[in-house]
């Protein structure tokens, strides 16, 4: 079967060829032709090629086949991409890549990151800029149709027209339908609050990074860096009582026309600032808008010689060093004539006082001799365990270091007993305050939340007993003193004013005063400091003139502490009760004359 | 027998391949659909941050000052208006002249309250910038 016959009609003789390839042979009795030579080789180079184009297209035909079952099993394209990130990260990472949140002690959000929209525009591509910019104007409110114009017909590729628009603005700009403009999803931050807590928050530049307050003091965990994700953060701050500090200080500020104002509330036992308030303040979510004195955080940055406050400083000192006992008392008939300055009393008595008698009348003379009596080393040795003479630690970049005296002899140590010659920043004399009241111990100040409530003291200033008799002292010139204004009924409220001559350009301006309230309560079991401060106020009607702190900012403290009390669940009692008024007695031993009954 | 062995493994190759591709789809139909619920996540958890700001800022509490200022007539809560459980009196029923009814039977035995059913959004929250018929709010 492997010879192929060729038969012929012609009487030519049968031909029969044999498969050159097949080595049978065929049968003699048939004339057979070989081929031989060129022409055999010819055929085997045909079928050569023939098993080549086999094997190529054989091999094409596994190579698809193997594919068609890989991309069976494995899927194409994008779905692979899909299927392999799932298996590798979390379902949804939550708030990836977003700067994380800011709230206040109870949860409220105080900063957090939105994705917005933000305008740009192809020049290029725009058909006609004069239009598309007339129709913009109508959307974009506080650009001019001009400014869109020059933007639109510039010879660049890319031109922003406004960062961050709000939902309703982009859609009325994708309503408008014009080519060539886009949208470029970014991040802004946003404080929902404004202005209301901006000292502490601080806030941050276009790209998200914080250049101010705690905004930039945590700005590594907010925003997340190599070493974990971003973490939300929970300060101490409580947006009631941060409203109800910023409402009173604000509303006295006005009453008493003045330039400025700050306020805070502490926690005694836990250092945790509740409030904090420096006005003016800005709104954080355009902080461009506001001048550098509305940024300018009175409460930590600014230091002020905080006058009369300080005289609880010096009684704590005098007491606790026992150069003076509570029945003891100065002559302050005459001002004390010392290296060319005269100390005087503003309330003078022109008698002999004793010492809780110096304190509830805020007697400089009185306060000046008692340090005299302590010795400068001592003060300033009780002064620095007090914090008062080193810059104090707070979670904000803006802290201000005290102003020390360039010298420290016993005249500064007079003055410094009542508060003049050493500058503190409010933050400093109400982290003192507390520790005054707490029972003795100085706690660092923070705007954190502390986990358990309670802070580990830093140390010791003073014993629990006098700190006792500063309760009572503190109550005294609340009820009897100069700080009757700052009583608020059922709160037993307790405090020390202090007024002080601001110094400007080295020497104390008559008419400008800083007005001071630092209080605590309630005085039989303190639980907050409340700091406030008017700078600069003006006398008015209501106060027949006067300036004075137990006039301008005492006020403050009695309406602040009558609205905070509820919500910090401080039971209101009453103030005539027997108990309260054994617990929270104090002998004046007065040798004023009593007058009264002629 | 070489002819039923040929033929028993190209049906086997067939049901093994189609198997293979239906199953090949149907986890490509998965994986599409757990791509668009995360990316329905993603929206959703977006517009919670907003709403949640939103809420927020709809709440400060200057504003909250205002609208009970207009509409309630609170003023500073007074010492006297505080007071604990403790001190609220109880009051004194004699139980002689003053008795409440008990039922004889339980009217609720044979209750089962309605439960509304729950609304399924179907897709991601819209924020209402702007309503279905195009107006802007």
């Amino acid at each position: 079967m492997s010879e192929l016959t060729w038969l012929t009609k012609s009487p030519r003789p049968r031909i029969t060829l044999t498969n050159p390839l097949s080595h049978t042979h065929s049968d003699d009795r048939h004339m057979a032709l070989r081929l031989e030579g060129s022409a055999k080789e010819t055929l085997e180079q045909g079928r050569n090629r023939l098993v080549i184009a086999l094997v190529v297209f054989a091999f094409c035909f596994v190579i698809l086949s193997g594919r068609l079952v890989g991309l069976a099993i494995s899927g194409i394209g994008a779905d692979e991409a899909v299927a392999t990130s799932g298996d590798v990260s979390p379902p949804v990472a939550l708030g990836e890549g977003k700067r994380a949140d800011i709230r206040d002690r109870n949860g409220v959000l105080l900063a957090t990151t939105l994705a917005t929209a933000s305008l740009f525009a192809e020049p290029k591509n725009v058909i006609d800029p004069k239009e598309a910019a007339v129709k913009l104007a109508t959307v974009l409110d506080d650009m001019s149709e001009a400014a869109i114009l020059s933007r639109l017909s510039s010879a660049r590729n890319f031109v922003w027209l406004k960062r961050n628009l709000t939902p309703t603005q982009q859609y009325r700009v994708n309503a408008l339908g014009i080519p060539g403009l886009h949208f470029r999803t970014e991040e802004k931050r946003f404080y929902p609050m404004g202005s209301l807590v901006s000292h502490v928050l601080g806030f941050t530049d276009v790209d998200n990074r914080g250049i101010a307050g705690v905004e930039k003091y945590f700005d590594g965990q907010l925003a997340g860096s190599e070493g974990g994700p971003a973490q939300e953060l929970m300060l101490s701050i409580d947006v009631r009582i941060q409203h109800a500090l910023r409402d009173e200080i604000t509303r006295h500020m006005s009453v008493f026309r003045a330039i400025g104002g700050a306020g805070m509330v502490m926690d005694v036992k836990s250092g945790e600032i509740l409030g904090l308030v420096s006005l003016p303040d800005f709104d954080p979510n355009r902080p461009n808008d506001f001048s550098g004195d509305a940024k300018f955080n009175r409460i930590t940055l600014g230091v002020y010689e905080m006058g009369s406050t300080f005289k609880t400083f010096t009684t704590a000192m005098a007491l606790d060093a026992g150069t003076v006992g509570l029945a003891d008392g100065y002559d302050a008939t005459e001002p004390i004539r010392k290296a060319g300055f005269r100390i005087r009393d503003d309330h003078p008595k022109k008698r002999w006082l004793s010492v809780p008698e110096i304190f509830m009348y805020s007697s400089n003379i009185g306060a000046a001799k008692m340090a005299e009596d302590v010795g400068t080393k001592h003060q300033k040795a009780f002064l620095a365990k007090l914090g008062l003479l080193d810059k104090p630690s707070l979670e904000v970049p803006e802290v201000g270091a005290p102003i020390l005296p360039p010298r420290w002899n016993s005249l500064e140590t007079m003055t410094i007993s009542f508060g003049h010659g050493l500058s503190v920043s409010p933050l400093q004399l109400s982290a003192g305050i507390s520790a005054m009241v707490n029972g003795g111990k100085y706690i660092n100040p923070t705007v954190v939340l502390r986990e358990e409530g309670i802070a580990k003291p830093v140390r010791d200033v003073i014993s629990p007993k006098t700190s006792d008799i500063i309760r009572r002292l503190m109550r005294l010139v609340v009820e009897k003193g100069t700080g009757g204004r700052a009583a608020a009924e059922g709160y037993v409220v307790g405090g020390k004013t202090g007024t002080a001559e601001k110094a400007v350009d080295g020497r104390y301006k008559r008419d400008a005063l800083i007005a001071s309230f630092v209080g605590a309560f309630p005085m039989d079991d303190p639980r907050y400091v409340v700091f406030a401060m008017l700078d600069e106020p003006k006398g008015n009607a209501s106060t027949h003139g006067f300036r004075s702190a137990g006039w301008t900012a005492a006020p403050i403290i009695s309406r602040l502490i009558s609205r905070i009390g509820p919500i910090l669940s401080v039971a209101p009692v009453n103030e005539a009760s027997e108990e309260l008024q054994k617990a929270l007695f104090i002998p004046i031993n007065s040798k004023e004359k009593n007058l009264a009954s002629f | 027998m070489k002819l039923k062995l040929t033929v028993l493994s190209l049906v086997l190759l067939g049901g093994v391949s189609y198997g293979l591709y239906q199953l090949s789809y149907e986890v490509q139909a998965l994986e599409r659909e757990y791509a668009a619920l995360n990316e329905n996540i993603v929206k959703n958890r977006e517009a919670i941050r907003i709403l949640k700001a939103e809420w927020t800022y709809q709440n400060r509490p200057d504003v909250l000052q205002a609208l009970a200022g207009k509409y309630l007539p609170l003023l500073l809560i007074a010492p006297y208006q505080v007071a604990s459980v403790a001190e609220v009196p109880y009051p004194a029923v004699d139980p002689e002249k003053f008795s409440v009814p008990v039922p004889q039977y339980n009217p609720h035995r044979n209750y089962t309250p309605v439960v509304p059913a729950r609304p399924v959004p179907n897709g991601p929250v819209q924020l209402a910038t702007f309503t279905r018929g195009g107006a802007v709010q």
